[in-house]
């Protein structure tokens, strides 16, 4: 009770203070320090973005930006802390796709339509991955193995009734196979169990795994995104092998529902300066992101897609 | 070769060497304070090291990570409140010493210990990593779960009388460790719909509130731990040769277990300090004077926790994995400079490379003049008056549980805890127990499962996997040893009585 009363004095207090602030002078958005409430803990990717972006938007649009971690509750830690400030845009929750699976499962107390969706800025495919000396050459091989044995081979990856199980999940439909699931609990582990020989085929972002990728103790047999990745040129896609499969995790920034049109386009004109800097594509390529600038409705639209989608994935796989 | 002599130009440098003792400082003071800690401690630092060379801002990070794993076990002995998870039983001894008068000494083992199991976590990373880094993959969910049933079984001696009240403890541990979303099935468990307990309790909150706030609460009441007044000289660092010659064993392996536990993600230096404190009191021959202040209950975890730096550092630089929150971290600073780690760098980065390896060899060794100097400060805690000393802790304990996540549900279980704590001193239930359960409780749980799902539920592959059943029979003959040790005293008293 008294976390609640306490965050509603300090919303009222700090709503009196910058919320007057912010609505006298919009137009000069920016007026003082922005929070960027990452809503994982630090070290992991969405940590990472976020701390480039604070410091792409002091240096490239002068802004003065703090990253503040927020994790816990399938994201709803973070998402409440900014829900419970002002609608000004000194708050920007740095998030990921993850939102519409929380939803989704019911974890997360919250709808699409308390956000204000501002920008994806990364993408991450899903990728097919086995151990360098697999039998398997593609993803067709990969099916066959599995409709004649489901039990054959030990397929896992990061995360449960997460993005990379409903990519499985989507391909088992695609194909009409069974397979199993074992859930690690942090992406890393997932390119150790492949090479360890505890686990013969993943679902798992390339990057988690790239210095075997790249050193070819990792093979990936398929990639979700729509078209040949400039990262990994030699990898087909799940689409030119004839199997129905595409989608992509997303990290991007939204503020709270109600924030003013002219502070949300403050922030659409700095992020275009972060995007459009050396520095940030830089970035992009060492981390093998694909660059997305998916804005306003259309991120929306994006998120509400996933949401149906993942709705009824999450239902069929017995998680609801 | 010439990257190795470059990697100690930059080490030696002034700038390289002004980091290298900034990172120290910074580091024994965050590891001090509760719920601060080095992961903490790193990223309050990476925004400081935007426009530094890369090189400088590990050195800077490496420091800071290996100082903040001693930091915590000032804390830990001087007021019974661990700075860092992995101090937790270095607070066991390292308090009694200082109820006896001893502060002084438990501090000056403490600093020793860590920079030998520092040192020893670092040699090993710079001549092994690459076949070190191989045995780690060895290690499937089946192996997983025995090192952590293995692990478990030291709450017998941690137990520190009886049994019974351990286990429970032990159960207790257990019994939090279930709270949160189920790692496997998904399912919110115990969680009664509060998004905070999602991702279950942490255990630094645990940690905090049992040790640090139970301890205010005694300090307040003005019970038996009035020597704190003594206020006890705390003066030399380097231990006399008589002292090493009874510790050095105790160090040594200590640093092995360290090194050896860092390498396992997921495990490190919070596990690593219990199985370490727990081998040196099976092999000693005075194993009652553990829990009463025995210099070796601070050695062993101290030397372990330092040793699991480098340790953990070896997936992380052979593999690109990292396998702690510390080396994640380390992982978001590394590409925030636009260098990812992995084998690669080995290639492209060699200076880097050899500045970090030989970087956290070289702080072990600033850590010992840095740990020394600040001894005297130290001491001017103990002068300090009971009722200041819980006021003192009391606040520490809030901003470090607030620290932690940001969040103020942290603080109020941070309390909570605090008062169970308290509650379980007066029926002189063991805490340690508590905490040890709750860390191996996840390792135990989750991997058990996924061993499972793997073998498609046959129970064979925890003793088909040779790993997993070289730690079973381990853990075995660790439940077996003390229960025959009874059998063969009790005959020997047997065959006296009847000669």
């Amino acid at each position: 009770m008294s976390s609640k009363l306490s965050k509603m004095l300090s919303t009222a207090v700090f709503g009196a203070v910058l919320g007057t602030a912010a609505l006298a002078h919009a137009a000069d958005f920016p007026e003082h320090r922005v929070n960027l409430v990452v809503w994982a803990g630090a070290g992991g990717a969405l940590d990472t973005y976020g701390r480039e972006l604070s410091k792409l938007l002091d240096e490239q649009a002068g802004w003065e930006t703090k990253v503040v971690n927020r994790p816990g509750g399938s994201g709803s830690v973070g998402m409440s802390y900014v829900l419970n400030q002002p609608a000004d845009g000194y708050n920007i929750l740095v998030h990921t796709s993850t939102l519409t699976f929380s939803i989704a499962r019911n974890l997360m107390p919250y709808k699409l339509d308390d956000l204000r969706f501002v920008r994806a800025m990364q993408g991450e495919p899903s990728a097919l991955a086995v151990r360098k000396d697999a039998k398997l050459n593609s993803a067709k091989d990969f099916v066959d193995a599995m409709k004649k044995d489901p039990k054959g081979l030990r397929v896992g990856g990061y995360g449960t009734g997460g993005f990379h199980q409903y990519m499985l999940y989507q391909f088992m439909r695609a194909e009409d196979f069974e397979a199993g699931w074992i859930p690690f609990d942090a992406s890393g582990k997932v390119a150790l169990g492949l090479m360890g020989d505890h686990l013969d085929a993943a679902m798992m972002t390339p990057s988690s795994g790239l210095s075997q990728v790249e050193s070819g103790d990792i093979r990936l047999l398929g990639i979700s995104t729509d078209e040949r990745s400039s990262y990994f040129p030699d990898v087909p896609t799940f689409k030119e092998q004839g199997i129905d499969l595409d989608g992509m995790v997303w990290r991007g920034v939204s503020v709270k529902a109600g924030t003013p049109d002219d502070v949300v386009a403050s922030i659409q004109a700095a992020l275009d300066k972060v995007q459009a800097s050396d520095e940030w594509k830089t970035f992009m390529q060492q981390q093998k992101q694909e660059d997305l600038a998916i804005k306003d409705g259309d991120f929306r639209d994006m998120a509400q897609k996933q949401l149906d989608t993942q709705s009824a994935f999450l239902k069929e796989a017995g998680f609801n | 070769m010439s990257s190795i002599m470059d990697a100690f130009a930059v080490i030696f440098s002034f700038s390289g060497l002004a980091c290298l003792i900034a990172g120290t400082v910074v580091g024994v003071v965050v590891g001090a304070l509760p719920g601060l800690g080095p992961s903490i401690g790193i990223t309050l630092l990476i925004p400081f090291t935007y426009n530094m060379p890369p090189e400088l801002s590990m050195l800077l990070l490496v420091a800071l990570y290996m100082a903040a794993e001693y930091g915590g076990s000032v804390s830990a002995i001087l007021l019974s409140t661990p700075g860092t998870a992995a101090a937790a039983a270095t607070a066991i001894d390292g308090y009694a010493m200082t109820r006896k008068g001893e502060a002084n000494q438990a501090l000056a083992v403490s600093l020793n210990a860590s920079c030998v199991g520092g040192l020893v976590g670092a040699f090993a990373l710079l001549v092994l990593a690459k076949p070190l880094a191989s045995v780690a993959l060895e290690f499937g969910p089946a192996a997983y779960f025995s090192v952590g049933l293995f692990g478990l079984t030291s709450v017998a001696s941690l137990s520190s009388g009886s049994l019974v009240k351990g286990l429970i403890a032990g159960a207790f541990g257990l019994a939090i460790a279930t709270i949160g979303i189920d790692p496997i099935s998904g399912v919110p468990r115990f969680t009664f719909g509060v998004p905070e307990l999602f991702e279950g309790i942490p255990f630094l909150t645990a940690l905090i509130g049992l040790f640090a706030v139970s301890e205010a609460f005694s300090l307040a009441e003005g019970g038996k731990t009035e020597t704190h007044s003594m206020a006890p000289k705390v003066r030399f660092a380097l231990l006399s040769m008589t002292q090493w010659r009874k510790l050095g064993s105790t160090i040594a392996s200590g640093s092995i277990i360290g090194t050896l536990l860092g390498i396992l993600p997921g495990v490190g230096g919070n596990i690593a300090c219990w199985v370490s404190y727990d081998f040196s009191r099976r092999r000693s021959k005075t194993p009652d004077e553990f829990g009463k202040g025995a210099p070796e209950g601070v050695a062993a975890p101290e030397s372990a926790n330092n040793a699991t730096v480098g340790g953990a550092m070896i997936p992380l630089m052979a593999l690109g994995v990292p396998g702690s929150p510390t080396t994640a971290v380390l992982v978001g600073a590394l590409i925030l400079h636009g260098l990812r780690p992995g084998p690669e760098l080995f290639a492209s980065e060699p200076v880097l490379v050899n500045t970090v390896l030989w970087g956290l060899a070289m702080t072990s060794v600033a850590l010992f003049f840095v740990g020394s100097m600040l001894l005297p400060v130290w001491g001017w805690v103990l002068r300090l008056s009971n009722s200041v000393i819980a006021v003192g802790i009391g606040c520490m304990a809030m901003l470090g549980a607030f620290a932690l996540r940001n969040l103020m549900f942290d603080v109020y279980m941070t309390i909570a805890f605090g008062i169970l704590g308290y509650i379980l001193k007066k029926f002189k239930i063991p805490m340690a127990p508590i905490i040890l359960s709750m860390v191996l409780g996840y390792l135990i749980e989750t991997n058990y499962r996924t061993a499972l799902v793997t073998s498609h539920g046959d129970y064979a592959i925890f003793v088909t996997s040779p790993l997993s059943l070289l730690f079973l029979v381990l853990s075995a003959i660790s439940l077996l040893l003390p229960v025959w040790g009874k059998i063969k005293s009790r005959r020997q008293a047997t065959t006296n009585q009847s000669a």
